[in-house]
């Protein structure tokens, strides 16, 4: 059994009066595997974010059914809903969404802290994964005294610290610069070869080049999917910006 | 460009902003109000003809200013919060073209539609209020009601001059912080994240200190007079402590909180302990505000309702009969003796015109000078009072000399003291030795006994500086050896009481028919004289005058107290408001994180009941340490019943106790829908 299944989803957003309706998901199906590394790409407006939102259950899908690990997120009661997020989810946004008021420290206990975690448990979780993700210097620090690059490391730590399921992130490098980007991207290949599943959402081809996996999502349906196999990087990004180029120019590739 | 353009964004800024604007309306409009009715209480001279209006109107005038002062800090508090709100939207008017001389006049009509606004309503409230305040104050005092609508010209002017000003300094304020900032800056204004404050020790201990202070000097005063004096001392030591301490001391402490692990890591205090101890610095003020505000009911509404519950018992302590009389003549007069039996032939006279029986009839005189406690074995020396620059007004006191024989005669007692001995009797806990020295006069003391006050005169106690009772052998060779001290202005120090009371057996109208009479005939005999002060009063007469002083004080105190509330909710709530609006996007992150509804709910109780307890329980403080000087105050009027002061503060506390939680329930509702 795959970790993720996702059948039929589609999403529909009314407008306000009721008036006309836009199809934002038509039907996506997919699966993710266990310690997969998946990229979907799209671009603005392709219904990605929808996507990723629906599976984060954020946001309810219209019709279809996400199955995590055997749960179906559509039958999970909306009381349980932030236990269940915070549980099985990690959740790495683009701009970090990292609260002003804490330390980076207490950022990342944050999740633990409202599963009512003993400090000493939190502790030595985050000593595990701050070495790895260089944030050990940084842990007492507030979020406006450093880098986006560092905030966006302390808010991986955040996804990383309850050992979720899967790591959902949206865009994560869309807010950093080049030299912050490939460091994350580093880091997620680092995190997935720990064996943690990652689902990233991106329209950077670069980013996009690192996952195992890149499916490509315009008008709402899944359109395409390249396995990374045994290529590099670099072929990665080839055969990723050959696609693009052809979505682009309409051509068909069913 | 369209002239009727900028009225209208600032219309629809404010109009879109409803749940912010509204409660600032209001909030400006209870200030306007407030401002007029304190300024036409004090100023328009409705209260001088009700008894103590005199001092009650200064007060109040006084006050007015005060409301001010603290209306000015308050609005500019939210208009800050309110503008912070707004500053991506005059970002957007930038970036799409407008100059900052465009946006100083939508914000220029915006000011002037709240000031319009406020100016109008306020004062529509305040003459409202004012007559409805007019109403209830002669109710309470039992004066004629009186149902026409007063407006002072005077108030309503300065009201709105002083109004005006207020709103001229805020549009300052904003076109100041509007100037100052790129249009990027603008829009971005919302997600620039605010530096969390360090603790600050110095400042905190300083807050200590001062606070201290404030409340040794509450504690320490031990004389009425002194009181007055550091009662506005202790006052401000006690406000500005309280203001340091909310804004650095609670920083430190929730620093503190933080450093204790196994506390802070809990769901319910996480996330409440580092919002406040990040906003603390902010808000400090804001809780300090409150913290004042409700020490002032506090303390206005129990001093006042215990002197109105303790009009009866004061009453009867200084009138312990049913007529009382007395009469004081300045200066040395062999005549005075014959005088002392003249009176009580007058006090015959009336007393058989109106067929009254007199029994427990005190009719007495003593000399009495006042003097200067130098030391512990009580040297008094007379002269010093006019040379010294300071006077330590907790070393005063009054010396009255008695006649051993006319002691014994009235009170039925047999003390015997021979020339240059005395019998001595302190109304207040003085330490005295074995001599006691009155000017170049020195007694050996052959006996002390306290309760001779009691019996000579009972209202020694509640006067406001100590009385010493001294016996002696020959009252009028000792009198003359005084007749040579003069006061700075020449009088005679030495003065001559005459103390009469006695009961009637007669109704109520009976009595005070009889004190009018012998009103007249004291005047007819004393007048002529040369008298400084003479009267006669009844103890009924008394007891309405008693009645209405006390009754309009506490009837002040309620006004107060009501305006002193209205403001303190209004910063509850207007603070609740502002901080859900900063609050929902990160509770929005939270949820994101795997926050739950209920832990929101009760992350924001814990932070709710913490922050809102603050006030009340450095006010309840606060009350507990004034208390003791508050009593010395009340000492003036005569208040010495300290279990019913007591009782009556811990009532009132219990009553704002639950006042303010149920405002502190109705706002986190508020707060509660928003970040919700």
């Amino acid at each position: 059994m795959s970790l993720l299944e996702v059948t039929g989803l589609k999403k529909t957003y009314k407008t306000r009066f009721g008036g006309n309706s836009v199809e934002a998901l038509k039907n996506v199906n997919f699966t993710v595997e266990k310690g997969e590394y998946v990229a979907i790409m799209g671009e603005s407006g392709s219904g990605k974010t929808t996507l990723l939102n629906i599976l984060a259950a954020l946001d309810k899908a219209t019709s279809g059914t996400v199955v995590l690990d055997g749960m179906d997120l559509g039958k999970i009661k909306d009381s349980k809903m932030a236990m269940f997020r915070r549980d099985n989810m990690g959740y790495v946004f683009q701009d970090f969404n990292l609260l002003d008021t804490f330390t980076l420290e207490d950022n990342i206990y944050l999740p633990l802290v409202l599963a009512g975690k003993k400090h000493e448990e939190m502790k030595d979780r985050l000593e595990k994964i701050a070495g790895p993700l260089g944030i050990t210097d940084l842990l007492k620090k507030y979020p406006y005294e450093v880098s986006g690059g560092q905030k966006q490391r302390a808010a991986v730590a955040r996804a990383l610290i309850t050992s979720p399921r899967i790591i959902l992130a949206d865009e994560p490098t869309g807010a950093l610069d080049s030299k912050s980007s490939d460091e994350l991207l580093d880091l997620f290949s680092k995190v997935n070869k720990m064996g943690q599943t990652i689902l990233m959402v991106t329209h950077s081809t670069k980013a996009a080049s690192h996952a195992s996996r890149v499916m490509f999502i315009k008008d709402g349906v899944i359109f395409h999917q390249i396995y990374k196999g045994d290529s590099t990087d670099t072929q990665m990004y080839q055969k990723i910006s050959d696609t693009l180029t052809l979505l682009a120019q309409g051509g068909d590739l069913k | 460009m369209n002239t009727g353009l900028y009225p209208r964004i600032a219309y629809e800024g404010i109009k879109k902003n409803g749940r912010l604007y509204i409660p600032y309306f209001i909030t400006c409009i209870l200030m306007v109000a407030v401002f007029y009715i304190t300024h036409f209480l004090g100023f328009s001279g409705i209260l001088k003809d009700v008894p103590g209006g005199g001092t009650a109107s200064g007060m109040l005038g006084l006050g007015a200013y005060i409301m001010a002062i603290f209306g000015t800090i308050f609005l500019f508090y939210t208009q800050s919060t309110l503008i912070k709100g707004r500053k991506k939207e005059f970002g957007l008017y930038s970036v799409l073209g407008m100059n900052k001389k465009n946006l100083g006049k939508i914000i220029f009509y915006e000011t002037v539609m709240t000031w319009i606004v406020s100016l109008a309503g306020g004062l529509v409230a305040g003459i409202g209020l004012s007559k409805l305040a007019e109403l209830g104050f002669t109710k309470m005092i039992a004066a004629p009601v009186n149902y026409d609508f007063r407006i002072y010209p005077g108030s309503v002017l300065m009201t709105i001059l002083v109004y005006t000003g207020i709103f001229f300094l805020i549009w300052l304020n904003t076109i100041r912080q509007i100037k100052f900032s790129t249009p990027i800056e603008l829009v971005q204004s919302e997600k620039a994240g605010e530096k969390p404050p360090r603790s600050n020790w110095f400042v905190g201990i300083l807050g200590l200190v001062v606070l201290g202070a404030g409340y040794f000097i509450a504690i320490k005063i031990k004389q009425p007079l002194s009181a007055l004096l550091w009662f506005f001392v202790a006052v401000i030591l006690v406000i500005i402590g309280t203001y340091l301490i909310l804004i650095a001391g609670s920083v430190i402490f929730c620093r503190l909180l933080q450093k204790n692990k196994k506390f802070y890591y809990k769901t319910e205090h996480f996330v409440s302990v580092s919002s406040m101890a990040y906003r603390m610095k902010r808000n400090g003020a804001g809780l300090a505000s409150i913290c004042i505000l409700l020490t002032m009911i506090l303390v206005m509404i129990s001093s006042t309702s215990a002197l109105f519950n303790n009009s009866e018992e004061c009453l009867t302590a200084r009138y312990p009969n049913e007529i009382g009389a007395f009469a004081c003549k300045y200066g040395y007069d062999e005549s005075l003796v014959d005088l002392s039996s003249r009176m009580d032939s007058l006090l015959k006279a009336s007393a058989e015109e109106h067929g009254a029986e007199i029994t427990d009839n005190k009719t007495y005189y003593v000399y009495s000078i006042s003097g200067y406690l130098d030391n512990d074995n009580l040297q008094i020396s007379l002269n010093s009072m006019s040379e010294m620059a300071f006077i330590d007004y907790d070393k005063v006191a009054q010396i009255q000399f008695l006649d051993m024989d006319l002691y014994n005669r009235v009170f039925g007692h047999d003390v015997q003291v021979a020339p240059g001995e005395a019998y001595v009797g302190t109304s207040s806990d003085i330490e005295i030795g074995d001599t006691i020295t009155v000017g170049e006069l020195t007694f050996d003391i052959t006996g002390r006994f306290d309760e001779l006050v009691d019996e000579i005169d009972p209202a020694a106690k509640i006067a406001v500086s100590p009385t010493v009772y001294i016996i002696v052998n020959d009252l009028e060779e000792v009198a003359t050896h005084f007749t040579s001290y003069v006061d700075y202005d020449g009088s005679p120090m030495l003065a001559w009481f005459w103390y009469c009371r006695f009961d009637t057996g007669l109704e109520p109208e009976g009595q005070t028919a009889l004190a009018d009479t012998l009103s007249e005939l004291m005047d007819k005999e004393l007048a002529p004289l040369d008298f400084t002060n003479y009267y006669c009063d009844s103890h009924e007469a008394q007891r309405s005058d008693f009645v209405s002083t006390f009754g309009g004080l506490l009837f002040l105190g309620i006004l107060l107290s009501l305006i002193f509330t209205v403001c303190c909710v209004l910063i509850i709530y207007y603070k609740q408001i502002s901080e859900g609006f900063e609050d929902k996007s990160r509770f929005g992150i939270m949820q994101k994180v795997g926050m739950t509804r209920k832990d929101i709910k009760k992350s924001i109780n814990s932070q709710m009941l913490t922050v809102f307890l603050i006030p009340i329980v450095f006010a309840c403080v606060h009350l507990a340490v004034v208390l003791p000087i508050v009593h010395k105050l009340l000492m003036l009027f005569g208040l010495f019943d300290v279990p019913l002061l007591i009782k009556t503060a811990c009532l009132c506390a219990a009553v704002c106790l639950l006042f303010y939680g149920t405002v502190y329930k109705i706002t986190s509702n508020a707060y509660y829908k928003i970040v919700s």
